[in-house]
């Protein structure tokens, strides 16, 4: 209880990030550290979230893939050596597990209320509220009419600052010289389609 | 409304705003549940992570709507499919089940902040587990004998 609690305190992988960060709980977790878990769990769910919802999962399932996932990986850490894969291995396990969901029942992933109501109302005046939302919609629903490989690389290059780059076209098997081209072209269809449907709202 | 006001033409001039204007959007209007995180550290929380993951089906009306008063939920795993009916209770549930194909396993539901509860399957593959707590809920199925038992898990939703 003591060593749990010292632990606790100061963690072998305090103030690291990255793989740095991920190197230090793996190797923590092998030896069955449960916070070491814990932490990657902490660090890693929003790019496995958006790598599950990127691939036309419901939000439900979503949640479940992503449980799924982890629980995975925690099976098989022994045979994840590299600290630098993990996040891609994520990535991949991600897409695999949400394509096999998907095939299952096709769902589109269209702006329901139920995410609608999750678009937090802390802005002060109602007045800004109100066109910010305006806006917040139309951009959504111009997202969500985008191909799906279009969303899942603008959603994982959305995350750059914490996903890196690379990992992205690796997992995404693209050349890391076209993620930039590629992704201009997604936000080019974004800009039309804000276009189109500008006058409708 | 804002006929066409919203985005004036040169809103977007350049990738770096569209982006993280995006981003913003995408994290007020998509961002992973609060207690997602909390669900997945409890579900890892088993003793033996030695586990395979069953999936939860729902069919189109239950989706969204996990805690009716009766409620019936299935989940498989490969050769296994697990039906349960949930019976609220007061403030707990009772929880019917079904086995197919049927084996007198061991059940073990796991809710979040409360001892868990188990049960063995009868011989053909019937269980009930009475007073079963509201919450994160997690069932485990201890399936087979001896040297071919093997575990299998949902993830942790909120019953």
């Amino acid at each position: 209880m003591t060593d749990a609690r010292t632990a606790e305190a100061n963690p072998p992988w305090e103030g690291l990030r990255g793989h740095e960060l991920y190197a230090a709980c793996m190797h923590e977790a092998r030896m069955g550290n449960r916070q070491a878990m814990d932490r990657l769990v902490t660090e890693l769910t929003p790019l496995v979230w958006q790598v599950a919802r990127g691939n036309g999962l419901d939000r439900h399932s979503a949640e479940d893939v992503v449980q799924t996932v982890w629980l995975v990986l925690f099976r098989h850490l022994d045979q994840l050596v590299d600290p630098k894969a993990l996040a891609a291995w994520l990535i991949t396990t991600t897409r695999r597990e949400a394509q096999r969901v998907g095939s299952r029942k096709q769902l589109p992933v269209p702006l329901t209320d139920e995410l609608a109501e999750t678009v937090p109302s802390t802005q002060p005046a109602p007045e800004a509220e109100v066109i910010r939302a305006d806006r917040d919609r139309q951009l959504w629903n111009a997202f969500a009419q985008l191909p799906q490989r279009c969303q899942e690389l603008l959603r994982l290059t959305v995350l750059a600052g914490r996903a890196e780059y690379r990992l992205v076209a690796d997992a995404l098997r693209m050349p890391h010289g076209s993620i930039g081209p590629t992704r201009g072209r997604c936000l080019q269809s974004m800009r039309d389609l804000l276009e189109t449907q500008g006058g409708s709202v | 409304m804002n006929e066409g006001s919203t985005f004036p033409d040169d809103t977007f001039p350049d990738d770096r705003a569209l982006l993280a204007e995006l981003g913003r959007v995408v994290d007020d209007i998509d961002a992973p549940p609060d207690d997602l995180v909390a669900r997945i550290q409890f579900a890892l929380a088993l003793e033996d992570l030695d586990v395979e993951v069953a999936q939860w089906e729902r069919s189109g009306e239950l989706a969204g709507v996990r805690s009716t008063d009766q409620d019936t939920v299935t989940f498989t795993v490969r050769d296994l499919t697990v039906m349960i009916n949930l019976t609220k209770i007061g403030k707990s549930y009772r929880i019917d089940g079904w086995l197919v194909p049927a084996g007198q396993y061991e059940v073990e539901v796991r809710v979040a902040g409360h001892d868990s509860s188990s049960t063995i399957a009868d011989d053909v593959g019937r269980f009930v587990l009475h007073e079963v707590p509201r919450g994160t809920t997690q069932i485990v199925v201890h399936v087979g004998v001896d040297s071919s038992r093997r575990t299998v898990v949902t993830p942790a939703v909120v019953l």
